[in-house]
């Protein structure tokens, strides 16, 4: 099969309304599926979903039914954690006693200002680094307990990050960036092509596979790094100031983008931000100051504007 | 990860590099290159001293007076008792010979003279080395062959077989058999023409050792320069040049080794001293070559360094995105090993060159020609991979250990 007949496949046999749900479970690339017990019932507002070029702008309110499962076991939980760095001789407490339980689901808008601590905040949830005081647990299982390798593991297939310098392999295409997180999981050759292109055609992108990222826009780039997020399918999406280098415009794609992977897939959305603009996408919003957290207020959710279709540049 | 997806990355960082890079494979390349090319010159030199060795009478010990270890074989020097270089004034006479006659393992034996002295011919002069054979066995011994004419038979006297630099390059005019020399003032008649030898035999004149001593001056009758014992067979030569040795001892009263005046070597172990002499000349210049791949090896590690802090967030964000230590540590190894490998298939192509260039500066009389074994290729490639592998093995561990979030961090 070449991969035009793939898409083809997937863009006639595919009901657009089942679009992600496919992505979820359908389709025959994804063999892992640890996010898969997810009930997907929101079929309905694909059409509304920025990353479908489909032509299709009928605007479709019917909010997802909240996705509420796993209320009671939380995804991620923090519980008294401190991050102490050494300064010198004085000790310098980037967070002081963090405690917080991440739902699967949710659209979490960490907000503070810099130097806030919610860069660290961010590097712990992305088991990027292990708490000096307290406990991070991942799926119940405590993060400082497990060692380099099984950290590459937890955040090869559980964590897709998004970062606010895109961070892509300047030396690597657009495919292969995107490949990149699935030759790291020895990811069939065959099915990971697959996947990449049909990431990339989520994301726009499919004209610009064999481009450096030195030949795209901050936009396309940003978007690369989406599809790069998402090619293992992970339940997490964990962004870094996502919009940060981009214009107000492209950034309301990317975010919209992100909302609905949220909405119609399930996927638990992080965004650590100090821009108060995203709070509007968020089902919760942490107000973090000097380490500690101010406040959590709950939202229910604006809707994203559907009525046109961001500029994708 | 795969080895496959380890190769791909390790290409394109590659592919990507700078030209500080490929400055480091450049250095890999000379070191390769230069160790190619002398170690090939050396082999082309050894395998061609080996077949003229072939061709060489193995059989042959001579035994001369002094004991002058290194050079007892080369004659022209001032003659036994004129007290010249560190031989002393012993002389080889009949009755070494005598002593020896008669050994089991002897098949020939003959003692020869020789000195230089002027040889005209149409009005040219020039001082040549004369040889004096025993003409009854000479024939039998000797290894040499005749281009025209013959070798000498025992009713000569006055004749001579001379060698080809001397019939053909000596004089303007070309002597042929049959044409008559003058050496000493004495009428001397061609009989032979020796075919081309090399080594500086080619301008030698053999003539029967009675006829000989009388035009060689310092020559006295019954003593001799050199006694040349041809044995029954190859594998006796070692026993036999013992056996000679202390014979000679006791015929000539000598106690101690110290005292020992004469010198007893088969052509054998001098075959194998040139062999000898020849590799280890190799082997030092080899070792020179060397020099330079630890200096291209360095510079691959230095460039590793470099790299590896230039990609510090590519680390770490591939750590982001799921790469283990290990995979950083493969990556960068295998990125190494490419250098390497590229450096040294550039290098055996410019080995080839230089080996190729010394063999037609050095003439094919040097070196048999021919151009690099394969193997010792295969054994540049390897060693270069070696080489780039075991200098990217400090950078890439430091890679693979980085922290995601330092590496993440890193500006």
């Amino acid at each position: 099969m070449t991969f035009t007949e793939i898409i083809n496949s997937f863009k006639t046999k595919l009901n657009p309304s089942k679009f992600m749900y496919s992505l979820e479970k359908e389709a025959i690339f994804y063999s892992e599926s640890e996010n898969s017990t997810e009930e997907n019932n929101s079929g309905e507002n694909l059409k509304s979903n920025p990353s479908f070029n489909s032509g299709d702008n009928s605007v479709n309110n019917s909010n997802a039914e909240k996705i509420s499962r796993n209320k009671e076991v939380p995804l991620i939980k923090l519980t008294n954690v401190w991050k102490l760095y050494q300064m010198g001789e004085v000790e310098f407490a980037a967070l002081k006693g963090i405690n917080l339980e991440i739902y699967e689901g949710e659209f979490l808008v960490i907000l503070g200002p810099s130097g806030s601590g919610k860069s660290t905040m961010m590097n712990l949830l992305g088991c990027l680094d292990i708490p000096s005081k307290g406990t991070v647990y991942l799926n119940s299982k405590d993060i400082s307990k497990l060692d380099e390798s099984e950290l590459a593991i937890i955040r090869g297939q559980m964590i897709g990050f998004i970062f606010q310098s895109f961070n892509l392999l300047p030396t690597l295409n657009t495919e292969e960036n995107v490949l990149l997180p699935l030759e790291f999981q020895e990811e069939d050759r065959q099915i990971a092509r697959q996947k990449a292109s049909y990431l990339l055609e989520i994301v726009g992108l499919s004209e610009k596979k064999k481009n450096l990222p030195s030949q795209l826009s901050g936009g396309q780039r940003q978007r690369v790094a989406i599809a790069r997020s998402l090619a293992v399918n992970p339940p997490i999406i964990l962004a870094d100031e996502p919009t940060g280098n981009l214009d107000s415009k492209t950034g309301d794609y990317i975010l919209d983008f992100l909302d609905g992977l949220n909405k119609r897939e399930g996927k638990t959305i992080i965004i650590v931000t100090h821009d108060l603009e995203l709070i509007k996408y968020a089902t919760r919003v942490v107000y973090i100051r000097d380490g500690e957290i101010e406040k959590i207020e709950a939202r229910t959710k604006d809707e994203p504007g559907t009525e046109n279709e961001p500029n994708l540049n | 990860m795969r080895n496959s997806t380890y190769l791909k990355m390790g290409l394109n960082m590659l592919v990507h590099s700078k030209l500080r890079s490929w400055l480091t494979i450049i250095g890999i390349v000379i070191g390769v290159g230069s160790v190619i090319g002398i170690v090939s010159l050396g082999d082309a030199m050894e395998a061609n001293v080996q077949s003229k060795l072939a061709e060489m009478d193995l059989t042959n010990i001579v035994i001369s007076p002094g004991y002058t270890k290194a050079s007892s074989n080369l004659h022209g020097g001032p003659p036994p008792g004129m007290g010249g270089g560190s031989s002393t004034d012993s002389e080889l006479t009949d009755d070494d010979i005598d002593a020896l006659q008669g050994m089991d393992s002897i098949q020939y034996i003959a003692g020869s003279i020789s000195g230089r002295e002027e040889v005209k011919y149409a009005g040219e002069t020039a001082t040549l080395s004369i040889t004096g054979v025993d003409p009854q066995v000479w024939k039998y011994m000797t290894s040499l062959k005749t281009q025209s004419g013959r070798l000498l038979e025992p009713a000569d006297r006055y004749v001579a077989v001379i060698g080809s630099s001397v019939a053909s390059e000596t004089y303007d005019q070309d002597i042929g058999v049959n044409q008559v020399i003058t050496i000493n003032n004495k009428s001397v008649r061609v009989v032979g023409v020796l075919e081309e030898e090399g080594m500086g035999d080619d301008s030698k004149i053999y003539m029967p050792i009675d006829g000989a001593v009388e035009l060689i001056e310092d020559a006295k009758e019954d003593v001799y320069d050199s006694i040349t014992v041809k044995a029954k067979s190859e594998d006796l030569i070692d026993e036999l040049t013992e056996d000679i040795e202390k014979k000679l001892m006791v015929s000539r009263h000598i106690v101690q080794e110290d005292d020992k005046d004469f010198s007893v070597i088969a052509s054998k172990s001098m075959a194998e001293s040139v062999t000898e002499m020849m590799s280890s000349m190799t082997l030092f210049l080899g070792a020179i070559a060397a020099v330079s791949l630890l200096v291209g090896a360095v510079g691959i590690a230095n460039t590793m360094f470099t790299s590896v802090l230039e990609k510090t967030k590519e680390i770490g964000t591939m750590k982001a995105i799921g790469a283990k230590n290990r995979d950083i540590l493969m990556i960068f190894l295998f990125n190494s090993a490419m250098v390497g490998l590229v450096g040294g298939i550039l290098g055996v192509i410019l080995g080839s060159f230089v080996s190729s260039g010394l063999q037609a500066m050095m003439g094919s009389d040097m070196t048999g020609g021919g151009g690099v074994r394969f193997t010792l290729m295969l054994e540049g490639l390897a060693l270069a991979v070696l080489i780039g592998v075991i200098s990217g093995v400090v950078p890439a561990y430091r890679a693979s250990k980085l922290k995601p979030v330092d590496a993440l961090r890193y500006e």
